[in-house]
C-alpha cells in the first residue's frame, strides 16, 4: 500500500477532557487509517469516545474541556494536528469533511439551504454568488434532492430529516473533499430513511473515491457499507478488521457481545443476548482489561495486565483470552461468570 | 395572520377606549382643576371661576364632558391648550418631533453599545471583558434615572462645563438626556445579547459551521449573532414603551421639550385638553410598540412567519 493512497490515517491519539475534578482520557491512544475509496466504520456503544474521537481529527474538540493530548493525525500524509487554525480552516469543508448526528439542529434554521450551502463554498472558492448557487443547486440533485432550485429557497424546518440529512451530506461533499466524516448519520431517522442515506453514502463514496470513517453504535449500519470495522470500547480499539471477516470471525468478547445483541430478521428475540453492565466511566476505569468486569472470559491475567492491540493476518486484537464466536452463544443472556461480577 | 393583525387591532382600540375613560375621570377627581389653581390665578374670585368653567363646560357632569370630547375627537379637532391657547395640533408636530428625537437617539446609542459588548462578553465568557461589561451592565440597571442625570450634571455642566445643563435642541443638548434614557436599556439589551449569544454557541449548527470551514466571525456574527438577536429585537418593543415613562422623568429633568416635559407639565397646571390628549397618545404609543415587537419578532424568525 502506497502511502499516498491512505487519506487519514490517526496514530496513538489520545484525547483528555481537563475536568475540575481531575483529568480524564476519553480516547486512549487510537491508531487507525482509511484509505481512498475505503469505508472504515467506528463501532462501540455509546460514550465510549467516537465523538471526540472525530472531533479531534477535525479539531472542533470542545475545548475546554477536551484537547488532543498525544499522537499524530494525518491527513494526506500530512500533520494537521499542529497546523494553524487558518490553515486547518481552509482545510475543514474542503479537504476533510463531516457529517452530524443530528440533521434537525445541524442546520442554522434562519438561513435558507441555498445560503447555507453556497457559503461553503464562497468561504474556500473565489466564485460569484451566481456560480456558488448554480454548484449548490448541481450538488443537491446528486443526492437526490427534487426540485432542487426550489429548496435553495427553503427553511431547514420546511425539510423532513431525510431531507436534511441529504442537504448536510451535500453540502459536506460540494467541494469535493478527500475525506468524509459520518457520526452516526443514520442515528436520528427512520429505519426506511436509514438505508437510503446509507446507499448515498456509499453511492457517493465510490464515486468520488471518498475515505469515509462512518461512527455508529449499530452493526446493522455496518455491515451495509463498510469495508473495514474499528470496534472500540472505553476509549480503545479492541479489534480491527475487513468487514466480512469480523462479522465471519468475531474474536473479541466485546465484539461478540454486539453481534450477539443484534435481532436476526428471524427474530428470536427472547433469547437475545445483552452484555451485561455498562460502559465505564471513564475516571474509574478498571485496572487492566477495560472490558474484564463485562467479559464472560475474563482470566486472572485480564484484571492484571493491559492487553496489547496484536495483528494476526490483518486481524487486530485486544484479548488475552479470545474464545469461538459460537461458546458466547451458549451463555445464558445477561449472565456472567459469577468470579468475575464478584470482583467487580 | 389576518384574523391575528384583527385580533390584535381590535384589542388595541379595546384598551385605549378604556384607557381614555379612566384618563378622563381621573384627571377631574384631582384636586384644584384649571380654575382652581391651574389656569386661572388662585385668587381668581368665585363668579370669575364659575364663569370660566361654564364657558369650558366644566360644569357639565364628567359623562357628558366625555362624550362631547369624543365627539370632537372624532370630527378630528383635538383642541386647544387651556394654558396658552395653542392648538394641540400645533403641541403635537413640535414635542412628538422632539420626542422621537430623543428617543430613537437614546435607543440607536443603546443597540450601538450593548448589542458589541454583548457579543464580546460572550464570546470571551469568564473573562474580565465579560466581567467588565456586565458589571457596568448592572450599574446601567441599579442607577435610577435622576440620579444619573443629577450625576451627570454635575460633571459634565457644573464641573467641565462640557454639556449644557438643560434645554433644546442643539447636538450638545441631545446627549446627556440620551444617555440617561438610554442607560438602563442598554444594560438589559447587552445582559440579553450575552446570555442568548451564549445559548446559541451551544447549538449544534455552530460546529457543522465550523466543519464547513466557515471563519469564525462569520459563525458568530453572520449566524450565532442573526439568531440570538431574535429575542433582542423582540424586547425592542417593550423598550420603547420603558422609554416612554422614562421619558417623563428624563424630559422633565433635562427641560427638553418633548410629549413626556409637555404631559408632566399639563398635568401639574391642569391643563386637561393637552394632558388628556398627551397620555392617550403616548399608551398608544406604547401599544403600537408591542405590536411591532411581534411584527419584527417574526420577520426576525423564519419558522414564525411561515408558520
Ligand atoms: N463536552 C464534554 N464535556 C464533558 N464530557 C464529555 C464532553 N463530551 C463528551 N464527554 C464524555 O466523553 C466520553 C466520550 O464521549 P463521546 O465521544 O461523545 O462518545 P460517543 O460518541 O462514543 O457516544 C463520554 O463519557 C462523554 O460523557
Ligand atoms: S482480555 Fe480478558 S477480560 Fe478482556 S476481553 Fe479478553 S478475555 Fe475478556
Ligand atoms: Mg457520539
Amino acid at each position: 500500500m502506497s502511502r499516498s493512497e491512505i487519506a487519514l490515517e490517526v496514530k496513538d491519539l489520545r484525547t483528555t477532557l481537563f475536568m475540575r475534578d481531575g483529568n480524564v482520557d476519553v480516547v486512549r491512544g487510537i491508531s487507525f487509517r482509511v484509505k481512498e475509496g475505503e469505508t472504515l466504520a467506528l463501532v462501540g456503544e455509546s460514550g465510549c469516545g467516537k465523538t471526540l474521537t472525530a472531533l479531534s481529527v477535525i479539531r472542533l474538540l470542545p475545548d475546554p474541556p477536551a484537547r488532543v493530548t498525544q499522537g499524530q493525525v494525518l491527513l494526506a500524509g500530512e500533520d494537521i494536528r499542529h497546523v494553524p487554525e487558518h490553515e486547518m480552516r481552509s482545510l475543514r469543508g474542503d479537504a476533510i469533511s463531516m457529517v452530524f448526528q443530528e440533521p434537525l439542529t445541524s442546520l442554522d434554521p434562519v438561513f435558507t439551504i441555498g445560503d447555507q450551502i453556497t457559503e461553503a463554498i464562497t468561504a474556500h472558492r473565489k466564485v460569484s454568488r451566481q456560480e456558488a448557487r448554480t454548484l449548490a443547486a448541481e450538488i443537491l440533485r446528486e443526492v437526490q434532492i427534487p426540485s432542487p432550485e426550489q429548496r435553495l429557497k427553503d427553511y431547514p424546518h420546511q425539510l423532513s430529516g431525510g431531507m436534511r440529512q441529504r442537504v448536510m451530506i451535500a453540502m459536506a461533499l460540494v467541494l469535493d473533499p478527500k475525506v468524509l466524516i459520518a457520526d452516526e448519520p443514520t442515528t436520528a431517522l427512520d429505519v426506511t430513511i436509514q438505508a437510503q442515506i446509507l446507499d448515498l453514502i456509499r453511492a457517493e463514496q465510490e464515486r468520488r473515491r471518498l475515505a469515509v470513517l462512518l461512527i455508529t453504535h449499530n452493526l446493522a449500519v455496518v455491515s451495509q457499507v463498510a469495508d473495514r470495522v474499528a470496534v472500540m470500547y472505553a476509549g480503545e480499539i479492541v479489534e480491527e478488521a475487513p468487514a466480512s471477516e469480523l462479522f465471519a470471525n468475531p474474536r473479541h468478547p466485546y465484539t461478540q457481545g454486539l453481534l450477539s445483541s443484534i435481532p436476526s430478521a428471524a427474530g428470536d428475540r427472547k433469547h437475545l443476548y445483552t452484555i451485561p453492565g455498562r460502559v465505564p466511566d471513564p475516571r474509574a476505569l478498571p485496572p487492566a482489561c477495560l472490558f474484564a468486569p463485562r467479559c464472560p472470559y475474563a482470566i486472572n491475567r485480564c484484571w492484571n495486565e493491559h492487553p496489547g492491540l496484536v495483528a494476526t493476518d490483518g486481524h487486530l486484537l485486544r484479548c488475552w483470552n479470545p474464545q469461538p464466536f459460537t461458546a458466547l452463544q451458549a451463555v445464558e443472556p445477561g449472565r456472567v461468570d459469577p468470579s468475575v461480577a464478584a470482583s467487580e | 395572520m389576518a384574523s391575528y393583525l384583527a385580533r390584535r387591532t381590535g384589542y388595541m382600540l379595546l384598551i385605549l377606549l378604556i384607557s381614555s375613560v379612566v384618563i378622563f375621570y381621573a384627571l377631574r377627581s384631582a384636586p384644584g382643576g384649571p380654575s382652581g389653581g391651574g389656569v386661572l390665578s388662585p385668587l381668581s374670585s368665585q363668579e370669575v371661576r364659575q364663569a370660566y368653567e361654564k364657558r369650558l363646560g366644566l360644569d357639565q357632569p364628567v359623562y357628558t364632558q366625555y362624550f362631547i370630547y369624543l365627539g370632537h375627537l372624532a370630527r378630528g379637532d383635538l383642541g386647544t391648550s387651556l394654558v396658552n391657547g395653542s392648538p394641540i395640533v400645533e403641541l403635537l408636530a413640535t414635542h412628538a418631533r422632539n420626542s422621537l428625537v430623543l428617543g430613537l437617539t437614546a435607543l440607536l446609542i443603546s443597540y450601538v453599545i450593548a448589542i458589541p459588548l454583548g457579543v464580546l462578553a460572550a464570546v470571551k465568557r469568564n473573562t474580565w471583558i465579560d466581567q467588565l461589561a456586565m458589571g457596568g451592565a448592572i450599574l446601567g440597571m441599579g442607577i435610577p434615572n435622576f440620579w444619573l442625570a443629577l450625576i451627570l450634571v454635575y460633571f459634565f455642566s457644573l464641573r467641565l462645563g462640557w454639556l449644557p445643563s438643560a434645554g433644546c435642541c442643539d447636538p450638545p443638548q441631545l446627549i446627556m438626556p440620551a444617555l440617561v434614557l438610554a442607560a438602563e436599556g442598554t444594560a438589559v439589551t447587552m445582559r440579553m445579547t450575552r446570555s442568548s449569544m451564549l445559548e446559541h454557541l451551544r447549538d449544534d449548527f455552530v460546529r457543522a459551521l465550523r466543519a464547513k470551514g466557515l471563519p469564525e466571525w462569520e459563525v458568530i456574527i453572520r449566524h450565532v449573532l442573526r439568531n440570538a438577536l431574535i429575542p433582542v429585537i423582540s424586547l425592542t418593543g417593550l423598550r420603547l414603551g420603558w422609554l416612554v415613562g422614562y421619558a417623563l422623568i428624563v424630559e422633565t429633568i433635562f427641560r427638553w421639550p418633548g410629549v413626556g416635559y409637555l404631559l408632566v407639565d399639563s398635568v401639574l397646571r391642569r391643563d386637561y385638553p393637552v394632558a388628556q390628549f398627551f397620555s392617550l397618545l403616548l399608551i398608544f404609543f406604547v401599544l403600537i410598540a408591542n405590536w411591532l415587537a411581534d411584527i419584527g419578532y417574526g420577520l426576525a424568525n423564519p419558522r414564525i412567519r411561515v408558520a
